[in-house]
């Protein structure tokens, strides 16, 4: 089994990940963007439980404890989202200056 | 697995946009076209359009969204258990079961709360909320 | 499959606290009083059982089950007993606006101890998918008490920063425990130390990757710079009462969870992860000491006295597993007097707001000489002035650098030990030695926080007077 493709992939995703997280300035697409970033570790995971025969299949269990967690994480992120909208009128992570230094 | 095991999926992937570039750009040259104003209301049979029509949803979509999501995915943990349902024997089933309750106990306290009551009015009247004045210092 | 079931007694006991909490709660409503009941004997039961564990299981007994997934042993045990009782002196300091929340006052209670039950199995995680469950569970319940009044602005900024930031550093963790388990073939943290022990990997890249990657993640937790961003804005944000536990609990969560990964997984590795240790560490150390120096804010400025703070820890974990008993003197009397000092802040500035300006503080000691007398023995024992425990933590955790050929640091260290002493002076001259602005009158304080802060005031000068047990104690409080 040649594994490259699928790093390639992963990394790929991460990355791309990243960047939105970086860049984008709506907060639920940040979210998104996180959302990403986590694929990319799943597709990580399991692509080396595969490569490397583990026996226990750790990738794959793995890859279901980040999937339940990743659905958590994107509730309470939503739901916070959703306050700063209410009580601003705007998801814009940009705006989110009341406190520097 | 090379790049070649792929073809299939590269060969469906340009028949199918190439039908759909076909079929579109087709139908763009030869159909006739002569646009009045009225054809161009977003309701043809002529009623006005009252308001912009991409709305913002309501903020209890999120809420359902958010418990949909949330209790949805947590069922992938039975497609694992069901993989090794034999092996696991009771072990599982009380695994699995301990697992449940709690996702019931949740989906209780939730529906309790009234978070699932889709008219918020109601909600607030039935759970007055008890807030006790904090003593704080004037800011 | 072997099952032992004081391993997750701590989490099934206060799993079935917040349950009962819960469902008692939401069906008959009976109140604060009752939320006060539940949470008391789920803290006090998982207390009662991590004690256990550690009279069992402490030194050469440790033991891990459910197929390798929890450890017993000194080193979780240890972080149990801290982990509870924090939890049991957050809300106690948090009660009165835990009160002003109306029925939602239920919730906070149930956060914070499932924030505490995340942080314990963090510490004793034998596998890292159960650190990592660990890790989120006690992240996700802080993002929600970072912003849980809701009506106030910056406190749902600071929720949402703290989550954004969070979610990207756990992200970036678990492609750094992928890219360990790609290298080592394993998630269990004895399976990756065996392994690497065992084996000279020929082309270590992915591993050197993966190391980095869960450094990251793990600096980010702790709050270590240059990973610090968003530790002043979320202790400023938040509310008062909250913001205690919220500093508390994340140095002693992310520092189990940093040195199992660290000094036990990647055991063998040590050479290649200290010298990235060591430079977070005067990092965090410089850097924090330097803008704690400039802010007007006392949150903020505890914000960043802990980013010193966690450097000052990070030192102990140059040495490896020999660090870990002074580390946890460090983590454990620091994470008291945080939560004291935070304390402090939400009496006199408002346990549901988020600022703190130092101009509160002015000539406090003539308005209320209790408070300033427990703030400024907290600001002495940050500062490492000896006779309390923060000079003993100080000096343990040099001794750990010093034995690993950390000189260099040692010295960084002192010297911004040094300099920190001006910006913990100044709140104390703030509050003696200036007179009030307008007389604001005595600030009442409440129950909870009084006991609070006696507590942490006698450990902190106690352990400061008589370090020795706990020392001695500590050297079993060691990892598998």
């Amino acid at each position: 089994m040649i594994i490259n493709q699928f790093l390639v992939l992963a990394a790929l995703l991460f990355s791309i990940g990243i960047y939105g997280v970086l860049v984008r300035r709506n907060a639920v697409l940040v979210l998104l963007s996180i959302e990403l970033m986590l694929t990319a570790v799943n597709i990580n995971l399991v692509a080396f439980g595969s490569y490397i025969q583990d026996t226990l299949r750790s990738g794959q269990v793995f890859a279901l404890f980040v999937i339940t967690v990743a659905a958590a994480e994107v509730g309470i992120g939503l739901a916070i989202v959703v306050l700063v909208f209410r009580n601003r009128a705007s998801a814009n992570v940009d705006e989110l200056d009341l406190m520097r230094w | 697995m090379s790049l070649s095991a792929y073809l299939p999926i590269a060969i469906m992937a340009l028949l199918a946009s190439g039908f759909a570039a076909i079929s579109l750009g087709l139908s763009r040259l030869i159909a006739p076209h002569n646009p009045t104003p009225e054809k161009l209301d977003p309701y043809e049979c002529g009623i006005v359009p009252l308001q912009e029509p991409v709305q913002r949803f309501p903020v209890k979509f999120y809420l359902v969204a958010m418990l949909f999501v949330i209790f949805d995915v947590e069922i992938v943990f039975l497609f694992a258990w069901a993989v090794r349902f034999t092996q696991l024997g009771w072990y599982g089933i009380g695994a699995v079961g301990i697992f449940t309750l709690l996702l019931i106990e949740t989906l209780v306290y939730v529906w309790k709360r009234g978070a699932l009551d889709w008219n918020v009015a109601r909600r607030s009247r039935r759970r007055p909320a008890v807030v006790e004045p904090l003593t704080e210092k004037a800011a | 499959m072997n099952m032992n079931l004081l391993a997750v007694a701590p989490e099934v006991i206060v799993v079935v606290a917040v349950v009962a909490l819960l469902m008692i709660d939401v069906q008959w409503r009976p109140g604060p009083v009752w939320w006060a009941i539940a949470a008391a004997m789920g803290i006090a039961g998982a207390t009662a059982a991590v004690a256990l564990q550690w009279v069992d299981y402490r030194g050469a007994d440790a033991a891990s089950f459910f197929s390798d997934m929890i450890a017993i042993d000194g080193f979780g045990a240890f972080a149990g007993m801290v982990i509870f009782p924090l939890a049991g002196l957050g809300l106690m300091a948090a009660w009165p606006l835990i009160r002003s929340q109306g029925g939602r006052g239920a919730e906070f209670v149930v956060l914070v101890l499932i924030a505490a039950t995340g942080a314990h199995l963090m510490a004793a995680a034998a596998n890292l998918i159960m650190l990592f469950v660990g890790l989120e569970v006690f992240s996700i319940s802080l993002y929600v008490l970072a912003g849980f009044t809701r009506e106030r602005v910056d406190a749902d900024e600071a929720a949402l920063k703290y989550f954004l930031l969070g979610a990207v550093a756990s992200a970036i963790f678990l492609y750094g425990i992928a890219l360990v388990y790609a290298s080592t073939g394993t998630t269990s943290i004895g399976g990756i130390a065996t392994y690497l022990r065992s084996t000279i990997l020929l082309r270590p890249g992915v591993l050197m990757a993966g190391m980095a990657m869960l450094l990251v993640g793990l600096a980010f937790k702790v709050s270590a710079a240059p990973f610090h961003m968003w530790a002043p804005d979320v202790y400023q944000g938040a509310p008062g009462g909250v913001t205690g536990f919220l500093a508390a609990g994340a140095k002693v969560a992310g520092f189990a969870a940093m040195a199992r990964v660290l000094a036990v997984a990647l055991g063998g590795r040590i050479d290649d992860w200290a010298p990235a240790v060591a430079v977070l560490a005067a990092v965090s150390i410089v850097l924090g000491t330097l803008l704690a120096l400039v802010q007007s804010d006392l949150k903020r400025m505890l914000a960043y006295s802990s980013v010193a703070h966690a450097g000052f820890i990070l030192t102990a974990l140059v040495a490896g597993a020999n660090g870990i008993p002074d580390m946890w003197f460090y983590v454990a009397t620091y994470a008291v007097q945080v939560l004291a000092a935070f304390t402090v802040a939400s009496v006199v500035s408002g346990a549901t707001q988020g600022r703190a300006p130092l101009s509160d503080y002015t000539g406090l000691a003539s308005r209320s000489p209790w408070l300033a007398g427990m703030l400024g023995l907290l600001m002495l024992a940050m500062a490492g002035i000896p006779l309390t425990a923060g000079f003993v933590g100080k000096a343990a955790v040099f001794r750990s650098a010093i034995d690993a050929d950390y000189l260099w640091l040692v010295i960084v260290g002192v010297v911004s030990a040094v300099a920190g002493l001006f910006f913990y002076l100044r709140v104390i001259v703030l509050m003696y030695m200036q007179a009030a602005d307008e007389e604001s009158g005595h600030i009442p304080v409440p129950g909870g926080a009084r006991v609070v802060l006696v507590a942490v005031g006698v450990l902190t000068v106690l352990i400061g007077v008589v370090p020795w047990p706990l020392l001695t104690w500590l050297r079993d409080a060691l990892p598998l």
